[in-house]
This record gives structure tokens, sequence and C-alpha cells, in this order.
């Protein structure tokens, strides 16, 4: 069989004979004959900056901290796992050390500071690890709650304050490890790549190494053989948080301190760099060399875009002109946009480029030969499992309050109910006021008209992990417009509108045409989408639209006002329009229409057919990738909306626009009855679930007044960490309660009867 | 025949999932070096049987016994550590990665803290040379492999570690005629080598081929046993769709 010339990396694969062509034909070959390519037109471009050996050094020395935790991201995603918490990881590490370390704090002794703070690591690590295997939640949700938590963590413990110890960090071996070393490079280049060839041996020589690569390729295989696949997996997440808290210490070494903004972002450079290096992100696939010439391309490319325009600025020091070369200020948000960019063509390379053959094939029709087989589908034989539970037969024969409780929708509507009667308990006085359930309402109204969108989205067993940063392109694009093109309102809404659904369409094309799972599909788009946001508004505030524009967020009555068509006040019309909303008049019609088409007609029952069991759907000719490609276009455009009423609402864009909402979201659908695996979703649910939220963030910030007359109000910083909280146990209680059915289970072995887990 | 001990015997073997009886009452048994073949209609129970045999599932109630001995597994790899080997309808191999390490799963030769290739990829090139397969190289991946080859490197697998007792799921519902061919002579092979063998299958003309005794189950229970050599494939087809009724004829 011949060789081609772009191999996969995996152990013991059949290369070509001669070892010449062994080295050369590698997929680590080509990245670095990439690399070189890219670094000459980076000394071309900016010869000052790239011309120096100083330059090179620095560019190693930043990518060293992302090529240690690339390190143990590859076992994760040879694993077929994912973190996505390790830059947060990063932070905590980094942030617990420095509490424990600094005079001004604990004043801890350097090691026992550190070894607390890889305790923490390695419970982030644990956890994750946990979450995934035993408890089965998806490894994106689980890491990427892990991920905001952890930001939260830090947060609330730093109190968002940077901490320096530069004084009695000298006197410290321990800070070497982030310093310049006497022969001219810094240990930080040393540390990876010790790791890298600790990991790099691990992986392909070793047990753990072949296991892992068994567990990534078909687990079940590896189960039979004896495998403990719940044990490799737990392994992967230790090592990757191991690896990010070696990454913290790097941080905390040199600069001697820590910032609440460490790491951020660190989990796309680093997944980014894995799957650049050969790793495939469907598991199974990767080599530690790959990914850490990966992380050092990464960090290439990111140097080359901000150092490859040279600038010089004057500027005046005491009435002198003085030249200073300036650095190439990229525009704020322009580095996370093609971030994200990078990643989702790093994991349209390996299916599309590499299985496919796709070089060996132009190569050969240049040629005139034949072109060599291709073989993109594998042996892993998809299971033919059903998601999402219909009714049981129990269920099926419940009467009364029983029939009642087996709607899925139940528990969201209860907490509701549950959650406002505490805040009326708590807060008598304000709760129940105009005021307050106004304000519930537009909180509300936020996160429902995602939650519907997103229904579609999880029903289909999909997933959007974009939609707060589609909400913030949509607001930056109209604010945008009519601030800075001066289009008229309408332009500007449209032209968001249309940008919004367009990321929407996006979104669902890597989904299908692409064969993307959609998590990652929507993760990248999640860092474009806010990367672009950030660059239209330049990471400012923009404010003071047109006055008609605001109407979308205002009450009806000023709207009517507006156009001079205001009811007599007193009369019913009147205090109607005075109490509701433009917006929640839109939700409320694209709740009913939405909500009627996923209940009871045809597209419905097909969103649910294709979440559900995909290949059944695709059987009885469903067109699921179209199902799909809707639904996540839809729910971009719910987002894009959600963006337009969001700036009309405060009359103003910031780049904080939407930050967080996709856990909010995910999390109206879950608690509203939909299924993580997909199959079943109902709009009704989803908003019940968005009332939840939104009642539970209302409380968080809920100004109490105990019986002493004092106030209390929970520290803001911890906010994340509850509401991380709170998508974990939906997600723990719809896998275990809803599909498991732990507690029926638990009281038929109370009872004494046998019985069988559903696996 | 009758004064040897049987390499598996199972007796009264129920097990229920909720409230439907897979196996009631199931006696089974299995001489050393003989071809089984366990036949039944879809639901018939025969997979549960076997899943029960190998450690995938726990039996209510009922004894297992491997060459005399009382046993438990409680999953498929222990009862792989006492010489009975499955292999699967879908072969359970890991595409990504190459033959040898797919043949040595979860057992693979250890130097040291190292995988010990040499070794595995020699033990691996004897093992398929004995079963007269032809794959390029060990080193070459499971996935660029056809079906046929794959399923020789999953039976490779399995008789790599000198099995007593092989369970064949299916094997022959993946192959093309030529493959299956070659399955049964493999299997006639490792019959004179002394290894007994239990083929599941749809295929009656595959057992009549190699087997030397046929159990029909039907709806979770024993409705026939006869040697191949006394029987014919109208009578087995007889026993698989009527099963309890010619039974109780045949006893009046």
């Amino acid at each position: 069989m011949a060789t081609t010339t772009l191999d996969d990396p995996r152990p013991g694969a059949v290369r070509s004979h001669s070892p010449l062509r062994a080295i050369f034909g590698s997929w680590e070959f080509g990245l670095i004959v990439f690399m070189v390519a890219l670094y000459l037109i980076g000394v071309w471009a900016n010869p000052r900056f790239f011309g120096s050996a100083d330059a090179l050094l620095s560019i190693l020395r930043d990518a060293s901290r992302f090529g240690v935790i690339a390190v143990g991201m590859t076992f994760v995603i040879v694993n077929k796992d994912l973190d996505l918490s390790v830059g947060s990881t990063v932070a905590l590490t980094s942030s617990v050390f420095s509490l424990m370390f600094a005079p001004q704090f604990n004043d801890m002794g350097p090691w026992v500071s550190m070894l607390i703070a890889l305790g923490v690591g390695l419970g982030i690590g644990l956890t994750n690890g946990i979450l995934v295997t035993y408890l089965r939640v998806p490894a994106f949700i689980a890491t990427l709650t892990m991920l905001f938590m952890g930001r939260g963590l830090v947060l609330g413990l730093t109190k968002g304050r940077n901490i320096a110890y530069t004084e009695k960090a000298e006197q410290h071996l321990l800070f070497t490890i982030g310093d310049t070393n006497a022969l001219g490079f810094s240990n930080q280049i040393l540390v990876m790549v010790v790791i890298a060839l600790i990991g790099g041996v691990i992986l392909a020589k070793t047990r753990w190494g072949y296991e892992t690569y068994a567990t990534g390729g078909n687990a079940t295989a590896a189960n039979y053989a004896g495998i403990n696949t719940h044990f490799v997996r737990i392994r992967g997440f230790l090592f990757s948080s191991f690896c990010a808290f070696l990454a913290g210490m790097m941080v905390v070494g040199q600069s001697k301190g820590v910032t609440s903004q460490d790491g951020f972002g660190a989990e796309l450079i680093v997944i980014a760099s894995v799957i650049v290096g050969g790793a495939s992100i469907l598991g199974g696939r990767g080599r530690v060399i790959g990914s850490v010439l990966g992380a050092i391309l990464v960090v290439l490319i990111d140097k080359v875009l901000r150092e490859g325009i040279p600038t010089t600025r004057i500027v005046k020091i005491g009435g002198e002109d003085i030249v200073v070369q300036a650095m190439a200020q990229m525009p704020p948000g322009a580095v996370p946009a093609f971030l994200g960019m990078i990643l989702i063509a790093a994991v349209l390379i390996e299916p599309w480029v590499v299985r496919r053959r796709l070089i060996a094939r132009i190569v050969a029709r240049l040629r005139g030969l034949p072109p060599p087989l291709v073989n993109a589908d594998g042996v892993a034989i998809a299971t033919t499992g059903t998601h999402g539970s219909s009714l049981a037969a129990s269920e099926v024969h419940a009467t009364g309050l029983r029939k009642l409780l087996t709607y899925r929708e139940v528990a969201a509507v209860s907490f509701m109910i549950l959650l406002w009667l505490a805040g009326f308990i708590l807060r008598p006085d304000f709760w129940a006021g105009l005021d307050n359930t106004f304000n519930l309402l537009l909180a509300f109204t936020e996160i429902g008209l995602m939650a519907v969108g997103m229904a579609y989205v999880i029903g289909n067993g999909d997933i959007d992990l974009s939609v707060g940063a589609i909400l913030a392109l949509s607001g930056a694009t109209a604010a945008f417009m009519m601030k800075k093109m001066g289009a008229d309102p309408a332009t500007a809404a449209v032209t968001a509108f249309a940008l919004g659904t367009f990321a929407g369409m996006i979104n669902g094309f890597l989904a299908t045409k692409a064969r993307l799972p959609a998590f990652v599909a929507t993760l990248g788009m999640f860092y474009m989408a806010r990367g672009f946001a950030a660059w239209f508004v330049a990471g400012r505030q923009l404010s003071q639209f047109p006055e008609s524009y605001n109407l979308i967020g205002r009450k009806v009555i000023e709207t009517l006002r507006f156009y001079g068509i205001e009811p007599t006040p007193g009369t019913f019309w009147f205090n109607l329009f005075n109490a509701i909303s433009a917006q929640t008049l839109v939700l409320f019609v694209l709740a009913i229409v939405f909500g009627v088409i996923l209940w009871r007609t045809p597209f419905g029952y097909m969103v649910k057919a294709t979440g559900g069991n995909r290949r059944a759907a695709d059987y009885a000719g469903i067109n699921t990738d179209r199902v799909r490609f809707l639904s996540l276009t839809f729910s971009g455009m719910c987002a894009s909306l959600a963006g337009l009423v969001n700036i009309a609402f405060f009359r103003s864009f910031t780049p904080q626009a939407g930050v967080l909402r996709e856990l909010d979201v995910i999390a109206s659908v879950i608690i509203g009855g939909g299924s993580i695996f997909g199959g079943y979703g109902s709009v009704v649910g989803a908003l019940a679930g968005a009332a939840v939220i939104t009642l539970v963030r209302a409380l968080l910030s809920l100004q109490v007044i105990t019986s002493d007359g004092r106030s209390f109000v929970m520290p803001q910083n911890w906010v994340n960490v509850w509401i991380g909280s709170i998508l974990i146990l939906a997600v723990l209680s719809d896998i275990w309660l809803r599909q498991e059915k732990l507690l029926l289970r638990l009281r038929m072995r109370l009872r004494g009867k046998q019985t069988e887990s559903a696996s | 025949m009758t004064n040897q001990t049987p390499i598996i015997e199972m007796r009264g073997i129920n097990k229920s999932f909720g409230a439907i009886r897979a196996l009631q009452a199931v006696d089974f048994h299995l001489m050393p070096g003989e071809i089984l073949g366990l036949v039944g209609d879809n639901s018939a129970g025969k997979s549960t049987l076997m899943k029960v045999l190998s450690g995938a599932y726990q039996r209510d109630t009922g004894d297992i016994r491997v060459a005399g001995e009382d046993v438990h597994f409680k999953s498929p790899h222990e009862s792989r550590d006492r010489g009975i080997e499955m292999i699967y309808q879908d072969f359970a191999l890991c595409g990504n990665i190459d033959v040898a390490s797919n043949m040595f799963l979860g057992r693979w030769p250890r130097k040291g803290i190292f995988i010990d290739r040499k070794k595995m990829e020699d033990d691996a090139d004897r093992v398929l040379k004995r079963l007269k397969v032809d794959v390029n190289s060990v080193r070459q991946r499971v996935e660029s492999l056809s079906g046929g080859r794959q399923q020789s490197v999953a039976i490779a697998r399995a008789i790599s570690f000198d099995p007593k007792v092989i369970i064949l799921d299916e094997p022959t519902a993946n192959l093309s005629v030529m493959a299956t061919n070659r399955l049964l002579e493999t299997m006639a092979e490792l019959k004179a080598q002394g290894v007994a063998q239990i083929i599941i299958s749809h295929r009656l003309q595959d057992i009549f081929e190699v087997g030397d005794r046929v159990t029909v189950l039907k709806r979770g229970r024993i409705v026939g046993e006869r040697y191949i050599k006394d029987t014919t494939e109208d009578e087995v087809l007889g026993l698989i769709v009527q099963g309890d009724r010619l039974e109780a004829t045949a006893e009046a």
C-alpha cells in the first residue's frame, strides 16, 4: 500500500520503509517547514523585531507555557475528551499560590504554597474526570462550567486585584523557573522540553499511552479488553490539570505576581495547538511532539500578526520629539477572533486534508496518476441507542397528580414558583413590587429569547456555545452602524440581525456539511463573534443611539407615545401598554410561534427524532443535516435578536454584553426538561428554565435585610461559581434522575425487587 | 463423551431485565474440543446467555462451572483469564491502532515500563501465520483492513492467549462468501487443536458444515438439542420456529 506524504500521527503506523522519508513525510516536519516560512515572512516584514535572536527566544518563551499545557491536553484529546478549564486552572493555581505566598496575605513558604496550589489543580482535574466518566456529563459541558467557575473563584479569592511580591520572590529558588538562565534563554523553555519529552515517551511507548489510544479509538473494545477506561480518562484530566498547574507556576515565576487575567483564553490556544499538531478532535490520534510544535506555531502566528506591521510613534517628552518603536497595536478582539478561526481551520484539517488525503490526491491529479484510495470512515461503529427518554409504561398509565409529574417541564415550573416565593419571604417589601417585577421580566427576556433557539438546538442533540458571543456581535454591529457609519436604526438593526443569523448559518454549516461536532464549531464561533464584536467597537462602550432605535427596549407605551398614538392615561389600554415592554412582546410572539412549531408540527417532530437517534431519522428519510442546520441558524437568529434588544434597553453597547449567557441559556433548557444528549426539548420548559435562572440570579444579588436591621449582599464575584454549580446540577439530574431513573431504581431496590440498569 | 467433564456447564440460569424474563432455567453444556451451534429467533436469548457466561451480564440465579469449577465472572476480562474468549459481532477493535497492538489490546507485553514492540510484533506475526491470515504488516492500522481481515485480527486476538473456549457472535454476518469459507476452515483447524467453540448464527448451513451439536433457544428457554449427525436443517428450523409445541408432541 502506498504511503502518502502526509501520514497520520499515531503509534506504529505503516510509514515508508525509508527512515529519511519517514521523517520528511511526517506531519510534524510539515509544521516545521511552515514555521520557518512564517518566521521568514516575519523577518521580511519587520526585520527590526524578528531579525534578532531575542525575538526567537521570546517566542519560544511565550510558547512554552502553552506547550506545557498542550502536552497534558494531548492525552485528553486522544482520549476523545476535551478540557476547556485549563486557562482557569492556570489562573486559579497561580492565584492560590500567590495568596499563600504573598507576604501581604498568608506569607507561607514557597514549597508549601506550591503544594497547596498543586492540590487545587489536581482537585480540578479529578472533578472534571469524575464528572465526565462516572457521572457521564459531556466533557465540554463539565469543563466549560469549570472554566467559568474557576474564573469566578479567582475573582472571588483575589477580589479582582493584582498581587505582587517581587522582593520576597527574589529570595527563593522556585522563581528561577520563569527567569532567563546563564545560557541566555528562559528556563521556561527548558521546562517545556522536559515535560514534552516525558509526556511524549509516556504516550508513545508505555502502557499508559497505549491505553489512551485504545480508549480514544474504541472505548467499548478497550473495556472488553479489560482496560478501565474511566480510570484512563480521569488520568488524562489529571495530566491536563497538572500541566496547567505547571504553567501557572511558570506565570508566577516570570512575573513574580499574578493578575486575575492570567491564563485567559489559554484553552483556545492550547486546543488549537493540539489540533494543529495533528490530533483528531474525534479522539484516538495525536502525538505530543506535534502538539508542542503546534503551540509554537500558534504563538508564532500570533506574534507575526502583532509585530508584522512595524510602526513608529512620535512621543513628546519635555517638548522634545522622541521616536518610539511602538508595538503595532492589534485592535482589541482581533486576536481571539483570529484564534477562533485557527481553531476551526485546524479542526477541519484532520478530516478533510489528512484523512481524505487531499494533498496526495492533488499530487496524483497533477501527475495524471489515479488518485490514492480514500479511507475516510474508520471502523468505529456508532451505537444505535436512542437518546431522550420517552414515557415509561408506568407513566402512560398515571392519572391525576402523578400524570402531571410525568411532564418533564414540571420541575422547572415548581422551581420557578419556589424561588419566587423565596424572594418574597426574604424581601416582602420589595420583591412583588412593580419595579422588581419589571426588572425580572427584562432580565428574563434576554435569557428567554436565546433559550427558545437553544431548545431546538439541544433537542437536535447539538449544542450552541456561541449564543452569548452572537448577542454581543449583533449588538456591536448595530451600535457600530448607527454611531460610526451613520446608518438609520432600521438599516442597522437589519444588518446586525443578518450578521448574527449568518454566524448561526456558519455554525450550522460547520456542524453539518463539514461534519464538526457542534460544540467545536460553536466554540470557534464563541471566540470569533466575541472577538469581532470587540473589534467593531474598538473595545469601548458605544452609546447615544437614535431614540427611535431604543424603543425596542422600552415599554410599549413609549413606542406609542413616540408615534403619537398613545391612549389616554387611566384607560385599560394605557395600563396594559405601560406594564409590558416591547421586548417582552417580542419574546411572547416568538415563544408562541416556535413553541407550537416544536410541539406539534412535523418540523418539531423531526427535531426530536434527529436528536433521539440521528441514524434512524436518516433512514426514515428525514434530512437531519437540514434540520440541524436550520436549528443552529435559528439559534443564531434568536441570539442576534437578543443583542438588538440588549443595546436598545441599555441605550449602549458594552463589550461585556452577553458574557456567560451561554451558561444561563444552556442551563435554562436543561432545567426545563431538555436532554443534554438530545431528543427532547420544549419551549415552555426552556422558558420556565429561563425564569428559574433569572430568579436565581436576582436572588443571588438580592439585598437581604436580617432581623437585626443589617443588610447583606452576596459578593458578586461569587455569582459565577453558583451559576456554574447550577448548570452542573441540572445536567446531573437530567442524566441521573430523568434518564437513568435513579430514584425509581432506588425505590425498587428498597422494595426488594430485582432491577437492572438500562444499559 | 459422558464420562468427560464439560469445559462449560451452566445450570438453572435465570436472568430478567425488569419485567422481561430473558432466560428461564437454562441448562447448557459444552464439551472440550466441541463446536456447538447456538441458534434461535431474534430475542430468543442467545446473546444474553453468552454475555452471562462471559461476565458482561450478571445472572440472577443459577450456577456456572468452568472445567468443573464454580465461577462468578464480574466482567469479560475475568472470563478471559479463565480461557474463555468472545469474538464480538462488531469485532471490538480500535481502528486507530495497528494490528499487533490490537491483538494484545490491554495485555501488551512490556519491557520495564515500555511496551515491548518487538516481542509483540513477532508474536502477532506468528499467530497470524498460524491462521494463514495475510495482512501486509502487523504495523498496519486496523481501519485500513477489509471486513474479513478485521475479523481475522479479532480471531487472532482470541487465539493468541491459548483459550479453551471461543464464543463467536454472528461471525459470518458481515463477511463475503470467500471470507466465510476461510472462517469455517479456521474453526475446523482450531477444533483440531482442541479448542471448544460456541457459534451464534442465523445461518444454519454454516453450523451444519462445522458443528458437532446444536442447541435451540426460544423465548429464553432451551427447546431442543440435537447432534448434527442425527438431524437435518429442516428439523432444527422447525425447532426454532415452533419450539415448545414440537418438543411437547415428541415427548408425548
